[in-house]
């Protein structure tokens, strides 16, 4: 007796010929990238109080979507120092002196987490920086006029946000909101583009939100979305390989 | 994704056959013979004529029993597909040790003792089945229901659906699961779609088949990016 079914032909979906694990090959090979490293590059000054460093010698066009100006100066945080100073690019110097901080204490330092970004932030932004996106901290203006860098008094640091937001109004209210919700929105994701404009950055393609240990609820998740209008992407770093998630509320279309 | 249709020829005939009016044809063909069927602890066991069979098969209900049978026609029904069929479209007759089942409620009670999470389950089931899509078992996708756009003889399924209850946090729990669900369902082309079940706990409430109007269901898709993949160099265009 002739027994169609069906349901066999479905399990050829397993040939469906899509990739089957597209970031083997990225990693394997090429994640050490081939650069050369400069001396006498680009000089920055970490300046404790602020948790940034501030740019004192520009080199290259990598400042076009590196860094946010205040005032006319410019200043990176902590994780474009380190990943500037990784690939050679930028000398962080100390106090007062032209003592170049090495590696082991800046790594040092992102590891104390004191300066709103955690080392799974790190990854994440080392990962996407290295393929050419453009980042910048989530609620953090690229670039204001006639503002100065002030660390607001009083305030207990941010760990999302940064220390350097003028607005004290504006600390309470982000501190607010991060209150109600385990997950933070930390980067705001830029896709590569030599044209990209401090001034006027448009949109940015996505928001990287870390959730921590665990997934981010649908309660967390509707927080920060009611927050933010660009779409989340959560990130999961472990054992150094950064995977990202998007969560989206959809309704099924009713079909004929 | 759009959806995968499996020739040529397939999305013009699925057009021209929608779900809605096979199911319908599904509920006069069954009515017309009084279909009835029989509980187990696992399925509904359901004897119908080969025609019959054919419209079920159409609408993609249950799984023919082999037999060799000439002139009757034993298809396996689940749970959800039974209580689908009498409850909603109205067209089966279930017995249980012998006697009729006539009140929906006495069935609901008899699913629920035979499986926990029943009555999640089939609301789940009914609001993707309401939307006309075609539900079958994802089991061998690791999840709970894969839904197809049209019969999968014509299509492939598109989603692949995990249910979870409001209350219950048991699934997707750790970020290992999300990899897992999220990497095995890209892997045969299908979108991870969690249905969320929000709706009161209170087991007198789930007592009664009436408890399914109180439940509202909140879809969320999971999908993984890859940022390799994911670039535009805006200034080629």
């Amino acid at each position: 007796m002739e027994e169609k079914d069906w349901e066999v032909s479905s399990s050829s979906d397993n040939e469906a010929g899509f990739p089957n694990d597209d970031d083997e090959e990225f990693h394997s090979g090429g994640s050490v990238p081939k650069l050369q490293f400069r001396v006498g590059s680009s000089k920055a000054r970490w300046i404790a109080e602020l948790g940034l460093a501030e740019v004192e010698v520009k080199r290259g066009k990598l400042w076009t979507t590196t860094g946010i100006i205040r005032s006319g100066k410019t200043y990176c945080f902590i994780e474009e120092a380190l990943y500037l100073s990784e690939i050679g690019e930028l000398q962080i110097l100390g106090n007062e002196d032209e003592i170049v901080i090495p590696l082991k204490d800046l790594y040092e330092k992102m590891a104390e987490e004191k300066s709103g970004c955690s080392w799974d932030n790190y990854e994440v932004y080392r990962y996407l920086k290295g393929l050419g996106y453009i980042l910048g901290r989530n609620g953090i203006s690229w670039t204001l006029k006639d503002a100065a860098i002030t660390r607001p008094n009083g305030e207990e640091e941010s760990a999302c946000a940064g220390e350097c937001l003028e607005d004290k109004g504006t600390v309470t209210k982000l501190l607010g909101d991060m209150q109600i919700c385990d997950a933070k929105a930390v980067f705001d994701v830029y896709l590569p583009n030599s044209r990209f404009k401090k001034s006027s950055p448009g949109e940015p393609s996505f928001v990287a939100c870390f959730s921590g240990d665990s997934p981010p609820s649908k309660e967390d998740i509707k927080v920060l979305q009611k927050r933010i209008a660009a779409p989340l992407m959560f990130c999961h770093v472990a054992q150094g390989r950064a995977s990202f998630f998007s969560f989206s509320s959809i309704d099924l279309p009713v079909l004929p | 994704m759009a959806p995968r249709w499996k020739w040529k020829g397939a999305e013009a005939k699925a057009l021209a056959e929608p779900v809605s009016k096979t199911v319908s044809e599904l509920q006069s063909s069954l009515a017309q013979i009084e279909v009835s069927g029989f509980l187990s602890s696992c399925n509904v066991l359901l004897s119908v004529e080969p025609e019959q069979a054919e419209v079920l098969d159409r609408c993609c209900f249950g799984r023919p029993v082999v037999s060799a049978e000439k002139d009757k026609r034993w298809i396996q029904l689940s749970f959800e597909e039974a209580f689908f069929l009498f409850y909603k479209l109205k067209c089966i007759k279930i017995s249980l040790r012998g006697r009729s089942l006539e009140n929906e409620v006495a069935l609901w009670r008899s699913m629920r003792s035979f499986k926990t999470n029943f009555a999640i389950s089939y609301k789940a089931y009914s609001h993707l089945r309401s939307k006309n899509w075609i539900v079958r078992s994802g089991l061998q996708y690791g999840v709970d229901f894969v839904v197809y756009r049209h019969h999968p003889s014509l299509v492939h399924s598109e989603y692949a659906v995990l249910v979870q209850f409001i209350c219950g946090n048991d699934r997707l729990k750790v970020w290992s699961d999300i990899h897992c669900s999220v990497r095995l369902t890209g892997s045969v082309a299908k979108t991870l779609l969690v249905l969320y079940i929000n709706g009161n706990v209170n087991t007198e409430n789930m007592n009664l088949p009436l408890c399914l109007e109180d439940y509202t269901v909140e879809e969320q898709t999971i999908r993984r990016w890859s940022p390799e993949l994911g670039r535009e160099d805006e200034t080629r265009t």
